[in-house]
């Protein structure tokens, strides 16, 4: 290797140099890189630290009172001498506005996904992504003293009709497709074109009369609801699935669109429409992304403190029937924001552990839930990859 | 299934996604129209001779000349008004006994009704609360207190099954034959010669500090201790996300233990936010005794572990967009790792690695679970930069629950709480707006 | 119009000085019968995507049951053309067609036609492998249960069919019910093909079914390319000059969108009319 030399004539390679000042130089590397790991496990300390310092608050309330109190008995009366500690209620109140806003964020979710991935063309597209990211962006307060101060007032005042118009709205379209589907599958046998189409229209007639009547009967029925307190579980969970839909659809639409180009395209060469080949192959192919998806908006439903807190009602017991949503609630967020003002004067007390107790309990189910959804992503990207 | 009906679902397909977008940017206006319009109108409203005299007795600020010419010409209509009271009062003085235990009470209403419209009356003890010493700032609100004086709010019992139903009676009919009769059509004609409405722009809203908890001024501290928050949560969790992301792009392998951090990176992400909050004041308050009690240097570093897992992935993402050949490129100039990173990577990462700090710092601000016990005071004023490692602070998300919720007029100082909101919203919408500009922009560079 | 029975010269004769052209040798091939129609017929047909017009006026006739190879350099619109043959590209935002392409005497653009049924009847295999990410047996029988076979019976039937007609089913017929994602890149092409030729079409397109595969994976497509010969019209783009001869009995080569040349593919290989071709064909650029 011919090399110029430029006055430093003693060495012939200019790139060899002593064996000390490598080895100082691979130390001094080494060493930054172990600054680095160590500031960067700083995050797995945060997480180490935080099950610690709520499980150590909590741990006593377990050994002043005990487990079956807590997950059993619905009596929530802290403030008592002696107070009484039954979560049970509370526990349900969470779960039931989860429940709630995931059964009207998923399907919502899931479609706005499909039609970012699928449907809607770029230059629309543009516009509906940041639509969701500011509905991401808006701060829970802000929805909170949305429910509180204009939802809630207009639910009690014009529940009824609001919950009829829900119900048109909603359930008319698909009635009148699932008639129309219907019919045509009953009739897809009979082989003589002019009598199926004969038959095809008078059971349209038929089944279209007969839900025509269900919904209307539905709706009068809906509209005879009068809602006693606008701060409730209904409220809370539309206030919910509507801060959990950009979740949902931001990491679904992320699964759909890890379903490649070339599946599609497949699936449209052989003749299928776009409905049947999302619902065929992109849908099962993404599945498990998509459940990932929704766990990660359940999660967020289930942690929210603000909403639930200011239009939940608060009310710590179990409703009457135990679906009723019009009633108002509790949940394990909006107690312990709600109780800790009191309960940390007294440090040491069941009152001030109970709710580490419940900070514990949430912190375990967002724990699994977490692991869960990346175990899922995890699989979905090996089946996808074709292992 | 025959085509027409395959084609028939799949169009039905079609509109349910679009009609679920279309239904999430619905929801976006519905929530954000109320918020801007009745937000707006705590700066844009119209205000009466009380505010201005609010103004310059507690915030020393407008025309004093000017006011007190206004405050004489009010004077001479508010005359009569007082007149006709005290007219009241000597003739229940002549009444038998028993009717003026009848009036007693209803004269009581009608005197705390002027009050509330017009402030004290003349001869009235200087009131404790400062909410007392003015009449009705704002229009609006006078014209409701205006409503209260003319009727009586009454409610209908007569049906037992139904919900008592809420009814007005006119409250000149109850005094009927009395001299107070002509009060009542005198206040409603001369309402405005007695308040002086006119159209007033505030924007001490945004600078003043509050009087008697919100009941007046504005809603600097809130503003001001939202602020150290958040920069304050993004001093400590900006570099060491930074850091973090770094080591996981450009030297972690992928082995147990790097997995390991990943997994806590997700589960931190995941913690619900209440949880960080009690974790701060379990840890930084209760262990680690960084304050007394609630101080805005715990709030902002439980904020800022809070916020560390979203800014640590999106520098991971800024940093892996960078074109493997920047790297080679460096690295075949004989570039060590640790300049290639700070002198190419870095900078050329740095607006997408801003973008998220942005968005985090949008998120620490909007916030409230994790202030509730570690930073937020409901009432309290500005405070000084030496005291954020001693003294909590008010601030916006905090205190636009605790009015709307917890105050005991929360019903009176709606302009106020929708101010705060729309304070609120406008801060985080803007930071993720620039957020948004700021990508496309990057976009359209990496596009060339 | 080209004449049918150019398809039977076995041996060409070759003039003996261009010895670079002798990339031509024409394999045995079964005769035809009940072929050499046009099935689809090009008329000034142009796509564009935007303000670029990726394939120009292009006509041709495309003969029932002959093999039709497209070449031509990357990028001259061959693929864009054969897409738009059922309708591939109208999944491309922004795009627009001009002209018509006629399928069996009925304008594939045109008005009244359904994409859907006309995919039914234009088969297209692509580049890359591509099946579901479902058993085998799903993957074949999805079209046909799509267009409204549900009897078990009747599917295990086609499955099996279309399977043989791919050459597959000795590979595959015990492990039916496995993910078709296990299969190598070879097998997963021909159980393409095996999907598409479920739904019964009657004009196959292959877009570069080869260029992701092995030589000897190749070989078993070509293979399966000649046995389907003359019951399928069939259309392959390839960019291999040796397997457009190899397999096919007419050549069109396409060049910045325009078709240069149409011939048999004797004709085209051994003795072409445009210099651009011959450029082509001797290798002066791709």
């Amino acid at each position: 290797m011919a090399e110029e030399s430029c006055g430093e004539g003693n060495r012939t390679n200019t790139f060899v140099v002593s064996s000390r000042k490598r080895t100082i130089q691979k130390a001094v590397n080494r060493a930054g890189e172990l600054l680095l790991l160590a500031l960067a496990s700083f995050v797995a300390v945060v997480v180490l630290f935080i099950f610690y310092f709520v499980a150590r608050d909590a741990v006593p309330f377990f050994e002043l009172r005990s487990f079956s109190e807590f997950f059993t008995t619905s009596e929530w009366y802290p403030a008592d001498e002696p107070g009484k500690f039954g979560a049970l209620s509370i526990i349900y109140g969470s779960l039931m506005v989860t429940l709630g806003s995931a059964m009207i964020a998923v399907p919502m979710g899931i479609a706005a996904a499909i039609c970012l991935s699928d449907i809607l063309p770029f230059s629309i597209r543009q516009y509906a992504k940041p639509v969701i990211e500011m509905l991401a962006a808006i701060p829970s307060v802000a929805f909170g003293f949305f429910a509180l101060v204009v939802f809630a007032p207009l639910l009690q005042d014009k529940g009824g009709a609001l919950l009829m118009w829900a119900w048109w709205i909603l359930a008319a379209p698909f009635t009148v497709l699932f008639v129309i589907v219907l019919s045509d599958l009953l009739t897809t046998r009979i082989k003589d074109p002019a009598r199926r189409k004969q038959l095809n229209l008078l059971s349209v007639l038929l089944f279209g009369l007969l839900s025509a009547g269900l919904l209307y009967r539905v709706g009068t029925l809906l509209h005879a609801i009068e809602i006693l307190t606008g701060t409730n579980a209904l409220n809370v969970s539309i206030i919910l699935s509507f801060m959990a839909l950009p979740t949902i659809v931001s990491v679904s639409e992320d699964a759909l669109q890890a379903v490649g180009r070339d599946i599609r395209e497949g699936s449209y060469a052989l003749g299928a429409t776009r409905a049947e080949t999302i619902v065929k192959t992109i849908l099962p192919a993404a599945s498990s992304g998509i459940l990932a998806a929704v766990i990660l908006g359940i999660m967020r439903s289930l942690g929210e403190t603000m909403v639930v807190w200011m239009a939940s009602g608060n009310s710590a017991h179990i409703p009457e029937p135990w679906f009723n949503y019009l009633e108002a609630i509790r949940t394990l967020t909006a107690t312990i924001a709600g109780d800790m003002g009191e309960a940390d004067q007294v440090t040491g007390s069941a009152r001030y552990h109970v709710l580490f107790a419940m900070g514990l309990l949430l912190l375990v189910i967002s724990f699994i839930c977490n692991l869960v959804s990346e175990r899922i992503v995890v699989r979905q990207r090996r089946i996808l990859s074709g292992q | 299934m025959n085509l027409g009906t395959r084609k028939l679902l799949d169009r039905s397909f079609t509109s349910v996604g679009i009609g679920s977008i279309v239904i999430m940017a619905l929801a976006l206006m519905v929530v954000l129209v109320p918020i801007v319009t009745n937000g707006l109108g705590a700066v844009f409203f119209t205000g009466t001779v009380e505010h201005r005299k609010m103004l310059l007795s507690e915030f020393n600020r407008g025309d004093s000349r000017e006011l007190e010419t206004a405050i004489a010409s009010s004077d001479r209509y508010r005359a009569k008004v007082y007149e006709m009271l005290s007219g009241f009062e000597s003739e229940m003085a002549a009444m038998t006994p028993e009717r003026q235990d009848e009036y007693r009470p209803k004269y009581g209403q009608v005197k705390t009704a002027v009050q509330a419209l017009l402030g004290p009356l003349p001869g009235d003890p200087e009131p404790m609360l400062t909410r007392f010493k003015y009449g009705q700032t704002r229009w609006e609100k006078a014209e409701e207190k205006l409503h209260d004086l003319l009727y009586e709010t009454k409610w209908d019992n007569s049906d037992p099954n139904a919900m008592s139903k809420e009814y007005f009676a006119n409250r000149s009919e109850s005094f009927a034959g009395t001299s107070l009769v002509k009060l009542f059509p005198y206040v409603r004609e001369n309402m405005s010669n007695m308040l002086l409405p006119e159209f007033t722009v505030y924007w001490g809203f945004i600078t003043d500090s509050s009087v008697d908890s919100h009941i007046f001024g504005g809603i600097w501290p809130e503003i001001q201790g939202t602020f150290f928050l958040a920069v304050g949560a993004m001093l400590f969790a900006f570099p060491l996300g930074v850091i973090a992301a770094v080591y996981f792009t450009e030297y972690a392998k992928s082995g147990f233990f790097n997995s390991m951090l990943r997994s806590a990176n997700s589960t931190l992400a995941g913690v619900p936010s209440i949880v960080f909050g009690m974790f701060g004041l379990a840890f930084f308050i209760n262990t680690l005794k960084v304050s007394e009690s609630k101080s805005v240097i715990a709030g902002s570093l439980t904020l800022a572990i809070m916020i560390l897992p979203t800014i640590i992935r999106a520098a991971e993402e800024a940093i892996l967009a960078v074109p493997k050949t920047y790297r080679e490129a460096s690295l075949s100039l004989g570039s060590t790792k640790w300049n290639t990173i700070a002198t190419v990577i870095l900078p050329a990462a740095l607006p997408g690695i801003l973008t998220g700090g942005v968005i985090s710092l949008g998120r620490a601000a909007g916030e409230t679970a994790p202030i509730i016990f570690t930073a937020a005071v409901s009432v309290g004023s500005a405070i000084g930069l030496a005291d954020v490692f001693s003294s909590p602070t008010p601030a916006l998300s905090w205190n636009i629950y605790n009015l709307a919720s917890e105050h005991e007029a929360a019903a009176q100082i709606r302009h106020v709480q929708y101010g705060m909101v729309l304070a609120l919203v406008s801060i985080v919408l803007l930071l993720n707006l620039s957020a948004i500009v700021l990508r496309a922009r990057i976009s359209k560079k990496l596009k060339g | 119009m080209l004449m049918t029975d150019d398809v039977t010269v076995t041996s060409p004769d070759v003039p003996a000085q261009k010895s670079t052209r002798e990339i031509y040798l024409p394999p045995a091939r079964k005769k035809i019968t009940g072929g050499g129609t046009p099935h689809i017929v090009a008329k000034e047909f142009s796509i564009y995507y935007g303000e670029f017009e990726a394939v120009k006026k292009v006509s041709a006739d495309i003969l029932s049951k002959y093999v039709t190879a497209i070449i031509g350099p990357s990028g001259c619109g061959k693929s864009t053309f054969l897409r738009s043959i059922n309708r591939m590209n109208d999944l491309i935002p922004n795009s627009h067609t001009t002209g018509s392409i006629f399928f069996d005497g009925a304008d594939i653009y045109g008005r009244y036609t359904d994409e859907v049924l006309l995919r039914k009847k234009v088969g297209m295999v692509f580049q890359k492998p591509n099946p579901f990410p479902k058993s085998i047996f799903d993957n074949i029988a999805y079209g046909p249960r799509l267009h409204g076979v549900n009897d078990k019976k009747t599917l295990a039937d086609i499955v099996e069919r279309s399977l043989k007609k791919a050459a597959l089913w000795s590979e595959v017929c015990d492990r039916l019910d496995k993910n078709a994602l296990g299969l190598s890149g070879g097998q997963q092409q021909r159980l393409c093909v095996a999907r598409t030729l479920a739904v019964e079409p009657e004009v196959l397109l292959l877009d570069e079914p080869t260029s992701a595969l092995d030589p000897k994976a190749t070989a078993k497509i070509e293979d399966l390319i000649q046995e389907l010969r003359g019951s399928y019209t069939i259309m392959i783009v390839t960019h291999n000059m040796q397997q457009a001869s190899r397999v096919s009995d007419y050549t069109m080569f396409f060049y910045e969108g325009m078709l240069v040349e149409h011939a048999s593919t004797a004709q085209l290989f051994t003795n072409p009319r445009d210099s651009m071709t011959e450029d082509y064909i001797t290798g002066r650029f791709s």
